[in-house]
């Protein structure tokens, strides 16, 4: 099997937006839910097909362990594997690992100026020089817009692709901004060239697409997630 | 014999290196009044720990052999495995968590949660082992328990909470507060021995107050009758949070955390109570066993001592009296004179002695049951083994062994030394099975292998003291493997005629990659062309071939054999002759078969100071390292990679020069990779020159 062909039905794949990132990067993206509702799934899958792109990853977690987010990876790729042939899956699989490097922060220790220095770290010895970032479990309620915005400049600074942001809706809160971005991130929405909420709807679960430039598919559209693995569902 | 399994614990004493956990245990023997005098681990007294039973530990401080003891305490009797602190000793950690029912965290509450707490932790939760910590050391400069305490929680992920607060720390060390009956306890008597209960000072307690409350609504999560006095603000009964206390634990979802000084005599007999009162029997705790007559389908053992015996051999010693078994028993029972069948062999054989150990001595008993952790002489067995009394067949799961990883040259310095060398490594691979070992052919040296430098470093020790046979020593050798990555056929005729019988025998085929084993072999012939006789032969032949690939001159694995055709002579086809056309065929098919070398890639975690992850990277990237990941908290860092082995040797003194000695590092195997072109080639090269100068 391809490598190329490893997620078919990937996030990014799905909205038609590998090709912008691969040729000229996407700018800043948002995954949106409800706490325990599988944004870092969502994120995984987005990580997975850059690593299969042969981009470098840089994957940070805040206020997760290690363990924990490299047992994220492991799950997806298991869920993946099922169907596969088991050789070539596994050598596909070794062969884009070292495209991934973990970093976890406390809540309380993350900033932008420490994971630049972290950043510079890597860059500068020529050990890691990451092309996509994910961040989850960036406290939105704590940052403002300059916070965000500075992360812009970051990504232009380090020439990355990509950064996807995972962040946490919660039910009593009906905030929204007039594109429909829903609280802690409705007054921050114009920084984000993506913005995906993951919504239960009866015993399915959506992924719907709030804000899509140049997506290849319009916004409003929900693509159905399988809850049981929050993979898309094939077809 | 015990008949009441819930008065059993089998336990294992598990930390980081000098967390005192040998000195714990020296402890724990001498109030359950199994030893009458107390020796230091380094103790100026030239004697020792009583469970540091080999000259060696006593003088490097570190238990390097485990050493199983039996003690009692309140009515209950506890089977103790005291494990070691190194990594390179994870075998001996790794059987004894198979073993047990449950287990004390020992860690130092100056060092806190280190870098082989964690790997011990991990093997712990791999086997499900439930566990309480003992945080010792209170009396050290820098001690504290709560650091530590907060460090299980976030560096672990266990759900720990202290069940004691210290009275006074450091120098000022002189007690212990339980939050459960909140009292304070007192250890009086010249050494500890008198157990007082006080009232709590009244400087602790606002403290203590806020402590059981932290406790209390942690551990009401496992229980419904507790949360619901909590609620109503009534008297809460200690033996309902004992209670919530031991489901949690067992649940592996709670770890009572008890503090104290085993050096200086504090608070080890509450340990031992909770020990009691939390930690599993063995009926508690779910093992499995293969049944052998039904595919090896899992099934549960029974604990019963009504029921047919299982039990399983876990360690093997070589002592004065012959070799000693260390088993544990799942189901059924076992007496003097019983015949006992090796599931593994099918051979019978008769238990003549069974006793209990406590170190390197022994106490004879009749018979034990169920749960029960006892050594059998005379027994011939392999670690592993499992043993019935035939009415079933069965094993029990079998151990994670890992493959060793690095070897060297041991050359005797006399002919008295190769005879002793020759016993001490019979006796050593007997009882470690990932110590090996094995005569290099062409260079005739002998070869050691295992998990690391300090691991081969002991057993090299060990012959010289144990064995007197002095021994010099090669420079550690990285174990790499070869291995083919294509389909290729092979044709060939192995013809000789040198007067008298000649030799004639074809075989052909293809070889092709094996990821699921190390080697098969396919027997596709059809119609005769090789008699059935020699099929066997061309295995041989092709098995022979394994041991040395034509790369590097390291084992081959991974490889199908198959054979598809050949041809014989009536006269002059032989076994030998079908086994050399087989080499020869290999030979034909391994280079077609484009062969690669792989190395030993150790996972790597290097603990420091933040203000040094920077250097600890760079350094880890020179190794041809690959970096997982980092992990930062507070102010140290954690970074874990993928090394090469080969990368590895004298990476201590690097970092410690890199860091101003105040970062470590712990390794383990972790997989074969491919090497790099030019490491593949630099080795080829070398293989070579060695090869041509004989």
């Amino acid at each position: 099997m391809g490598k190329k062909n490893l997620v078919m039905n990937n996030p990014l794949r799905v909205l038609g937006l590998e090709k912008k990132v691969q040729e000229k990067g996407a700018g800043m993206g948002l995954v949106m839910a409800s706490a325990g509702l599988g944004k870092t799934a969502i994120l995984v899958q987005i990580a997975l097909d850059s690593m299969l792109w042969g981009d470098k990853v840089l994957h940070v977690s805040i206020g997760e362990g290690f363990d924990k987010t490299r047992a994220w990876y492991d799950d997806i790729l298991a869920l993946m594997a099922v169907g596969e042939k088991s050789e070539s899956f596994h050598s596909t699989v070794a062969e884009i690992m070292p495209n991934r490097m973990i970093m976890t922060f406390k809540e309380a220790g993350f900033n932008q100026a420490k994971l630049e220095e972290r950043l510079d770290d890597l860059v500068q010895q020529n050990i890691y020089k990451p092309v996509c970032l994910i961040i989850d479990g960036y406290d939105f309620s704590a940052g403002n817009h300059a916070d965000l915005e500075e992360f812009k400049e970051f990504m232009v600074r380090h020439g990355l692709k990509m950064i996807w942001f995972s962040a946490t809706t919660h039910r009593d809160d009906d905030r929204r901004s007039a594109a429909g971005v829903p609280a802690p991130c409705h007054e921050i929405d114009d920084l984000f060239d993506v913005v995906l909420l993951i919504a239960p709807k009866d015993e399915a679960v959506n992924l719907k697409i709030i804000k899509c430039n140049n997506c290849a598919v319009d916004p409003g559209t929900s693509l159905t997630l399988d809850p049981s693995t929050m993979l898309i569902q094939k077809g | 014999m015990s008949v009441d399994l819930n008065k059993v614990r089998n336990i294992g004493i598990s930390a980081h290196i000098d967390s005192g956990k040998t000195t714990l245990t020296e402890r724990i023997l001498f109030y359950t009044d199994r030893i009458h005098a107390i020796h230091d681990v380094r103790g100026k007294d030239g004697v020792g720990a009583k469970m540091d039973s080999m000259e060696l530990e006593r003088e490097r401080g570190i238990t390097i052999q485990s050493a199983a003891t039996f003690c009692n305490w309140k009515g209950n009797d506890i089977n103790i495995i005291d494990t070691p602190g190194h990594v390179d000793f994870t075998i001996e950690v790794e059987r004894a968590l198979r073993v047990l029912d449950g287990a004390v965290l020992v860690l130092c509450s100056v060092g806190g949660v280190q870098s082989q707490s964690i790997t011990v932790n991990r093997q712990m939760t791999r086997y499900k082992v439930p566990r309480i910590a003992f945080i010792n050391k209170c009396d050290r400069t820098g001690a504290n328990p709560e650091r530590v305490t907060a460090q299980l929680r976030e560096k672990l992920a266990l759900n720990a909470h202290m069940v004691q607060v210290p009275i006074g720390l450091e120098n000022d060390l002189v007690g212990v507060v339980d939050l459960i009956t909140m009292k304070a306890l007192y250890f009086d008597g010249d050494n500890g021995e008198i157990v007082r209960e006080d009232v709590i000072p009244a400087d602790l307690q606002v403290k203590c107050a806020e402590k059981r409350e932290e406790l209390l609504e942690a551990v009401s999560m496992f229980s419904d009758e507790l949360m619901e006095v909590m609620l109503e603000e009534g008297e809460i009964n200690p033996a309902l949070i004992h209670a919530a206390v031991r489901k949690g634990t067992l649940a592996l979802e709670f770890t009572a955390v008890f503090v104290g000084s085993a050096y200086k005599n504090k608070a080890v007999q509450p340990m031992l109570d909770g020990v009691n009162a939390y930690l599993p029997c063995p009926t508690d705790v779910e093992n499995m066993a293969l049944d052998l007559d039904n595919e090896e389908k899992e099934f549960k053992v029974t604990n019963d001592p009504a029921d047919p015996l299982i039990m399983l051999a876990f360690k093997l010693e070589d002592g004065r009296y012959g070799q000693l078994t260390y088993v544990r028993t799942y189901q059924g029972k076992v007496t003097k004179g019983d015949t006992i069948v090796n599931s593994r062999t099918g051979k019978k054989v008769k238990v003549g002695r069974l006793c209990r150990m406590h170190s390197d001595e022994m106490e004879d008993i009749d018979g034990c049951g169920s749960g029960d952790i006892v050594a059998l002489f005379g027994i011939d067995c392999a670690s592993g083994d499992t043993f019935t009394t035939g009415e079933i067949s069965c094993s029990m799961s079998s151990m994670h062994i890992p493959e060793p990883v690095i070897s060297l040259a041991i050359i005797p310095v006399d002919n008295k030394a190769q005879i002793n060398m020759s016993k001490a490594l019979n006796r050593f691979t007997k009882e470690d099975p990932t110590f090996r070992t094995f005569v290099d052919h062409e260079t005739s040296e002998t070869i050691i292998s295992g998990m690391g430098e300090l691991h081969l470093e002991v057993y090299v020790e060990r012959m010289k003291r144990e064995y007197n046979a002095e021994v010099t020593v090669g420079a550690p050798q990285v174990a790499y493997r070869e291995t083919i990555t294509a389909r290729a056929e092979f044709n060939y005729t192995h013809k000789k005629q040198t007067g008298g019988s000649g030799q004639f025998g074809r075989v052909a085929g293809y070889m092709e990659p094996y990821e699921e084993g190390e080697y098969e072999f396919v027997d596709a012939i059809v119609g005769g062309v090789i008699p059935r006789e020699f099929i066997s032969s061309c295995d041989k032949g092709f098995q022979k071939s394994l041991v040395k690939g034509s790369l590097c001159g390291s084992a081959v694995t991974g490889v199908r054999c198959v054979i598809n055709d050949g041809s014989y002579h009536t006269v002059d086809s032989s076994d030998v002759a079908f086994q050399l056309a087989a080499i020869g065929a290999f030979k034909e098919g391994y280079m077609k078969a484009k062969p690669v070398i792989m190395e030993p890639i150790m996972k790597v975690s290097v603990e420091g100071p933040t203000e040094f992850q920077g250097s600890i990277m760079g350094s880890i990237n020179q190794r041809r390292g690959m970096i997982i990941g980092t992990m930062e908290e507070g102010n140290y860092t954690v970074v874990e990679a993928d090394v090469p082995l080969s990368e590895m040797f004298g990476y201590s003194t690097i970092l410690r020069s890199l860091t101003q000695g105040k970062a470590e590092f712990t390794m383990e195997f972790s997989a074969f990779r491919q090497v790099p072109k030019g490491v593949n080639d630099e080795l080829i090269k070398k293989y070579q020159a060695e090869k041509k100068n004989g």
